[in-house]
């Protein structure tokens, strides 16, 4: 599990402050929003060996004229086993079903629990690069466009370009700042932004994050309508925060409405996943 | 985004909820797509061809609730437009026309959906079967236009004159459906590509309001897109080149009763002229509205089949010989004064005095109220029947006559035709008639008609006979649904939405209804037996002149006065006749005198017409007025006619 506390430091002023951003104002036609989508089943046993079948997807869907179409689309199929518990004869019957086998690394003893747990940390990685893929395809074949990805950007840190990417995180599942700093945060009123602080990840690259309040909070959740848009650090990064969060609080109309995330959830990034979702088709 | 011809426009999709069955489907289609309620789409299965038309389209967006595009909006309606559009679907439902092949029936299969090319419209709408090879039977009758195809459809003559089915009925709001000017359309078309192994055809067209149907030997303006569709349809975009117009006159007895007397044209019209004989077989007409019973009848009978036009001789000693209304008149009178005489007897050859003076009643009622159409002439001029001639229009002019005179006319000239067409001697094989407002001749409701009877009679038989029946009304619910259901071939202009919202049209989805109710002049909705779901099409405009333009063209002439009038058709038969010499001629004589000379010489059409006009004219007969003074006459007691005209 992901640890629930970071360590952050502000970039931008002594100390964190809300800032209203302006009025929200649409992005440049040309942009593009990245996203994911997993699923895996157990397929059967080998005695009481796993065997999972894993779909994954990743695309980016590109605006122009308020138009979404799409413009990368990647998936993958494959099974996922313990691969050190199993035999020469039941590796060789997995072979044969044609699909890439990945080695679910998991316990040496059976453990139905932990067993179905590293089978899904594999999806979850598998779906991870693919969606590194897809916004590598994004980023080579449009050099000027921006990218919004769904999630933080630490797995894209290494792309060409992904001074161009701006994450969204919808989950605040580990905290950065503390004390007032954090309560300024959480408390943002619509249409305000945190001051950007910055963290640095182990290979010292920085990212840079701010809180955003896409809908008011008052009479809800804390975290309602509350994102957090990290970028890679880099020139002009903080002063182009405003401009940023303008763009995105203008992506608050459509609302991504037939999900329970919608108070954070992108419209575009909505319809990565339903397109992604369409074109996977049925999982029997 | 523009699809090419030959690359798919949708995809058949099927749920539980809304499956594909063998006679509907639904499929969805780009945003952009070119489909619209009335396309031909084909669906390319792998082992069937499916063809249909689009009858329902629906859109909707993932929004799931409006509350969300408020909240979206923060209440404000003028807030900017969102970024990115909603993603949307177009989902088109569609009905069978024609599965290939067509056995095992099956539902249509989830393929790829494509529009109809010209060749699959000519498939879907089962023209294959008649508009090719020597034994082609096709008679087009509109453009197919949608989704950037046009293609020429065809009817089966063999369904639209007979035998297999006929009638063709038009329904639409006046003004807005254009009725008239499709079937001028149509007839054109008939005219021009009716098999002539079929026989001969005719057209009889009776024009009940206004100028509609006076101009059609004239050519009209044509905008090019017009004859553009001409030319697609190979139809030469010409006025009919044989026309013959007839009209009653006025009750002047000399001037025509119709708008096309314009100087230049008037020559062409004939007068529609009638006597005793003509009426008193039809005079059912007169007496079925209120009053109709057996007694009337068999008294009618008595008249047709002892009296008129042979000699009678009465009770009382009198002679008669009963030819015209007046000698009809003189009959009448000496039956009441015989039966004063006799101690005011009330029967009179087992007829009721009371049935005699209704009948009498009814029929001098004709001629005073149809005075120009009817004479007091034993005959009069009538249409040529027994010397139709092929593709020829006939336009009879009734719009200047009351109810009563038009009910007479359409019944004896629709009853005629059919005489003749079962004796197989009027001249031509099939005759269309064309009658306007057929509701108020064949209506849902209200007392059976002698006319309502007869065109039932048309409707269900006509088709063995050849005797066809155009009728355009602007509400299809308020005919006869004998006659509505037996039109092998119906067309639809623009609707009156609370007559869509009749049983009639519970078939039609709402889509195809509200097209139907904001359909453009031009384009019409028909349906016919070998089309399986009703085709939407474009026509022409008529290459004829219209009825007002050439009310515009060719101003109607003022009448003229008794003198001129007997000059100018004199002047029409004879272009030698000295109007001056007419003048003298006519000087001082009885109008009746005159008009029954001048009937008889349009009746002989002599080589000399002056001679002829004058020989029966007659030498003049000095009036012998008895000097004042004289011996008083008594007059008869007058007997209290309860039928007499209030």
């Amino acid at each position: 599990m992901q640890r629930p506390f970071a360590t952050a430091r502000v970039v931008e002023g002594a100390r964190v402050r809300a800032v209203p951003v302006g009025p929200a104002e649409a992005a440049p036609d040309g942009i593009g929003f990245a996203d994911g989508i997993q699923r895996w089943g157990i397929e059967g046993h080998f005695g009481l060996v796993p065997v999972a079948r894993g779909q994954i997807a990743a695309g980016v869907l590109v605006r122009a004229g308020g138009a979404l179409r799409a413009a990368v689309r990647l998936e993958e199929e494959f099974l996922v086993v313990p691969a050190d518990r199993l035999g020469a004869r039941e590796r060789a019957a997995i072979s044969g079903v044609g699909l890439p086998v990945y080695d679910a690394d998991g316990e040496s003893r059976p453990h139905p629990y932990l067993d179905r747990w590293a089978v899904a940390q594999v999806v979850e990685r598998r779906r991870e690069a693919l969606e590194r893929e897809a916004c590598r395809a994004f980023l080579d074949a449009r050099p000027e466009a921006m990218l919004v990805v769904d999630g933080g950007l630490a797995g894209l840190r290494h792309l060409p370009g992904a001074a161009r990417a701006i994450g969204i995180a919808k989950r605040h599942e580990t905290q950065f700042l503390d004390g007032p700093e954090l309560e300024v945060a959480l408390t943002l009123p619509a249409g305000s932004r945190s001051s950007v602080f910055a963290r640095e990840l182990d290979d010292g690259t920085v990212l840079l994050s701010w809180y955003l309040r896409l809908w008011p909070w008052t009479d809800e959740d804390l975290l309602h309508g509350l994102t957090r848009v990290e970028r890679i650090a880099g020139d002009g990064v903080v002063e182009d925060a405003d401009r940023v969060s303008r763009w995105l609080l203008a992506e608050r109309a459509p609302i991504a409405g037939r999900d329970s995330r919608w108070d954070r959830l992108l419209y575009p990034l909505h319809e990565v996943e339903t397109a992604l979702r369409a074109q996977a088709g049925g999982w029997l | 985004m523009t699809a090419a011809p030959q690359d798919p426009i949708g995809r058949v999709v099927a749920t539980e909820a809304l499956p594909a069955s063998p006679h509907q489907f639904h499929f969805w289609t780009a945003v952009e797509a070119p489909v619209g309620i009335g396309a031909i789409v084909r669906v390319d299965g792998t082992t069937r061809t499916v063809y249909a038309v689009v009858t329902d389209g629906r859109a909707y967006s993932d929004l799931l609730t409006p509350l969300h595009e408020v909240v979206a909006s923060e209440g404000n309606p003028a807030a900017p437009l969102p970024p990115s559009r909603r993603a949307e679907i177009r989902l088109w439902t569609a009905a069978v026309l024609r599965q290939d092949p067509p056995e095992p029936m099956q539902p249509v299969p989830l393929a790829a959906v494509h529009l109809a090319d010209a060749a699959d419209v000519e498939v879907a709408l089962r023209m294959d079967a008649f508009a090719r090879g020597d034994e082609r039977t096709a008679i087009p009758i509109g453009l197919y236009a949608a989704g950037g195809t046009r293609a020429p459809v065809f009817v089966d003559a063999d369904f639209l004159l007979g035998p297999e089915s006929a009638h063709l009925g038009i329904s639409g709001v006046s003004g807005l459906a254009t009725k008239t000017s499709a079937v001028l359309f149509f007839l054109s078309a008939i005219f021009q590509h009716f098999p002539k192994r079929k026989g001969s055809v005719a057209a009889v067209c009776l024009n009940v309001k206004g100028p509609d149907l006076a101009f059609l030997d004239l050519p009209s303006d044509l905008p090019p897109e017009d004859a553009a569709m001409y030319a697609e349809l190979d139809i030469r975009p010409e006025p009919f080149s044989q026309v013959r117009y007839f009209a009653p006159f006025k009750p002047d007895g000399v001037n025509l009763n119709t708008l096309r007397t314009h100087p230049a044209l008037v020559d062409a019209v004939e007068p529609l002229v009638w006597g005793l004989r003509e009426v008193l077989d039809y005079a059912e007409v007169l007496l079925n509205r209120d009053d109709i019973d057996a007694k009337a009848d068999a008294f009618l009978d008595f008249l047709a089949d002892r009296v008129v036009g042979r000699p009678f001789q009465d009770e009382w000693g009198n002679h008669h010989l009963v030819e015209s209304f007046a000698g009809l008149e003189g009959l009448f009178r000496a039956i009441f004064d015989g039966l004063e005489q006799a101690g005011g007897r009330e029967m009179w050859r087992t007829h009721h005095v009371a049935t005699i003076r209704k009948v009498r009643n009814r029929l001098m009622n004709v001629s005073t109220r149809c005075k120009g159409l009817v004479t007091d002439e034993a005959s009069g001029n009538d249409l040529p029947f027994g010397a139709f001639a092929d593709r020829t229009v006939y336009v009879v002019d009734v719009a200047g006559l009351d109810q009563l005179g038009q009910d007479l006319v359409f019944t004896r000239v629709v009853s005629k035709l059919r005489e003749h067409l079962e004796r197989r001697d009027l001249g031509v094989d099939n005759v269309v008639v064309f009658v306007d407002e057929l509701n108020k001749y064949a209506p849902a409701d209200g007392p059976e008609t002698y006319v309502r009877k007869m065109l039932l009679d048309i409707s269900e038989r006509g088709r063995y006979l050849g005797l066809v029946l155009f009728g355009a009304q602007q509400f299809r619910s308020q005919v006869h649904r004998r006659v509505v259901g037996n039109a092998g071939t119906t067309v639809y202009g623009r609707m009156d939405g609370d007559e869509l919202a009749t049983p009639g049209y519970q078939t039609l989805s709402p889509a195809i209804k509200s097209k139907l109710a904001t359909l453009p002049k031009g384009e019409l909705m028909i349906r016919h037996p070998h089309f399986t779901q009703p085709v939407f099409l474009r026509f022409p405009r008529p290459a004829a002149l219209a009825g007002r333009q050439g009310i515009e063209r060719y101003p109607p002439a003022a009448d003229v006065p008794f003198t001129d009038a007997i000059v100018r058709q004199l002047s029409v038969l004879d272009r030698r006749v000295a109007p001056q010499r007419v003048k003298d001629l006519i000087a001082g004589r009885r109008e009746d005198d005159v008009r029954r000379a001048l009937l008889a010489t349009r009746r002989a059409r002599p080589a000399d017409v002056l001679a002829f006009f004058t020989a029966r004219l007659g030498r003049a007969v000095v009036r012998d007025v008895p000097a004042e003074g004289g011996p008083a006459v008594t007059p008869l007691r007058t007997v209290e006619d309860p039928y007499a005209p209030a």
